[in-house]
């Protein structure tokens, strides 16, 4: 049994990610999978973080949109939201997690220092700056997700009228599925356009477009 | 009706029916049955890529790979070569503008246990037993039947189902519409996700092992015996979260239910030992109690 909880391993994650990692929180570390997981998740951010700095590239739209997601994904960028309760350990553990996001270049980061500026802006604003927020919300989506969209639009038609027809039961299939991918994404976008901040509903969204790429990847594949 | 009338069409049936048997025998002369054996190493690695038709995968003790065929035609070809410890199976079309039926052709493999495999089949079967290596297996409408797998196995269908009787190892299973069972698992490392299929999940909860089922919609179900242990973390969006465990509050201060749709969390018996989250967007989730 490990000699310290998950919330004194919390309180200990700044030193950890600096190296500095005492015998209970490796311990706790080991028995503990979602404490692991958070951490190794953040390691995985901080190596990334630093190697884009070292090659000072400037990442594509895209990759910001995807770091936001994966960062809303994991729970990390949803901190602002309860803040407004956070306890003083809390919020010196978010303290830390904002140090390790300074690794990452500041346009990569924008995209997850604007969501999480607007979340903060849900919780302290009124209905008046609540619809404004949303407007962004759905305006972020958007602007995200419709060059996403047209492209795979794009290479659909092209997938499906190249692909050989061999096989129409095999064909058939693959129409009745994209047409599932294509409601999927359908009801998702409604969902994200009724609640914007809904990060679930966003989460789905991005996962469907995901699905749409892989499946047409995979066309594109058989067809060669 | 008189059987002046009658004869005649007795003989125009025959008249149909004899060619009809003419042409079925020239068929049934086209279908090849081909056998071919490949001695292997310990961990081989085993591709087959066959557009339509059944693969039965079998593990054995021998150090060889056979590889029975039954082609559907003479417009398709077997084509099956080894470099070094690697076995390739591929079916070959000959001829353009060919049936459906006459791409098919059903393979019956024997291969050591702990063989690697890689499967491509777009409609038909595909059905692996014993086999402890790795496996990648991508459908498009075949449906994919595993028993007692093991190693990292990862299955992706469009449209096919997936089930599992008894695999352990690392399972990682993608679809759009194919439904998935996972009876009987014993692996520590589940990710199971389809847009409309269901996900059935009745297996061991193993000490730090981490279930992550999630669909669009359709029903996710997991099952759990008294004394299984896990946090678990269960969201529908739009749709209802059944549940038959009693939970105690969660045990990490930053796991926190959604608060859209019909969320919990919570911990099942010991917290912590393994992690359990369950996501639909207009399905329902199931936690239920195994018989």
């Amino acid at each position: 049994m490990a000699a310290i909880d998950c919330k004194q391993f919390l309180n200990q994650l700044d030193a950890w990610m600096d190296g500095q990692r005492t015998a209970d929180a490796q311990a706790h570390a080991r028995d503990c999978n979602v404490c692991r997981s958070m951490a190794d998740d953040l390691g995985s951010i901080t190596t990334a973080a630093r190697s884009l700095v070292t090659e000072a590239l400037e990442p594509p739209a895209h990759v910001w949109t995807s770091l936001r997601a994966q960062l809303e994904r994991e729970g990390l960028i949803r901190e602002p939201l309860v803040r407004v309760n956070e306890t003083p350990e809390r919020a010196a553990a978010a303290g830390s997690w904002r140090r390790w996001f300074g690794a990452i270049p500041r346009p990569a980061l924008a995209g997850a220092y604007l969501a999480a500026l607007v979340a903060v802006g849900v919780v302290l604003s009124g209905p008046i700056s609540k619809r404004v927020n949303d407007y962004r919300w759905i305006q972020g989506t958007q602007d995200s997700t419709s060059p996403l969209s047209a492209h795979l639009n794009s290479v659909e038609q092209t997938t499906m009228a190249s692909f050989p027809s061999s096989n129409p039961a095999v064909t058939a299939v693959l129409h009745k599925n994209m047409a599932i991918v294509d409601n999927y994404i359908t009801l998702c976008e409604k969902s994200v356009h009724d609640e914007p901040q809904n990060e679930v509903a966003r989460d789905y969204l991005y996962e469907a477009y995901q699905q749409k790429a892989d499946l047409l990847a995979q066309l594109n594949e058989r067809g060669d | 009706m008189s059987m002046h009338h009658a004869v005649p069409r007795i003989w125009k049936s025959a008249g149909l029916l004899v060619p009809g048997f003419l042409l079925f025998g020239v068929a049934s002369a086209s279908a090849q049955r081909l056998e071919k054996h490949f001695k292997v190493e310990a961990s081989p690695v085993v591709t087959i890529h066959n557009p339509n038709g059944a693969i039965t995968v079998k593990a054995w003790t021998k150090s060889e790979v056979l590889v029975i065929a039954t082609l559907g035609s003479g417009h398709v070809e077997l084509d099956a070569e080894q470099n070094g410890n690697r076995v390739d199976v591929m079916t070959r079309q000959i001829t353009d503008s060919v049936a459906p039926d006459d791409l098919r052709a059903d393979y019956q493999i024997n291969v050591p246990q702990d063989s690697e495999l890689q499967i491509h089949n777009d409609s038909g079967a595909v059905s692996v037993a014993n086999v402890l290596g790795n496996m990648d297996v991508e459908t498009i409408a075949a449906d994919v039947d595993l028993q007692d797998a093991a190693g990292y196995l990862t299955i992706a269908t469009v449209g096919g189902s997936f089930q599992c009787m008894r695999c352990a190892g690392h399972i990682e299973v993608n679809s759009i519409s194919g439904s998935f069972r996972l009876m009987d698992t014993r692996s520590k490392h589940v990710r199971a996700q389809t847009s409309t299929g269901n996900i059935l999940f009745s297996g061991d909860f193993l000490p730090n092992g981490e279930y992550r089922l999630k669909n669009y919609s359709g029903v996710i179900e997991l099952r759990f015996l008294p004394g299984d242990s896990f946090d678990v973390s269960a969201t529908s969006l739009k749709g209802k979260v059944n549940n038959q465990a009693k939970l105690t509050p969660p045990n990490h201060s930053y796991q926190s239910t959604s608060k859209y749709g019909q969320a919990l969390v919570g911990s099942f018996n010991t917290a912590g030992h393994a992690h359990v989250d369950l996501t639909s967007f207009d399905g329902t989730i199931n936690i239920v109690k195994r018989d």
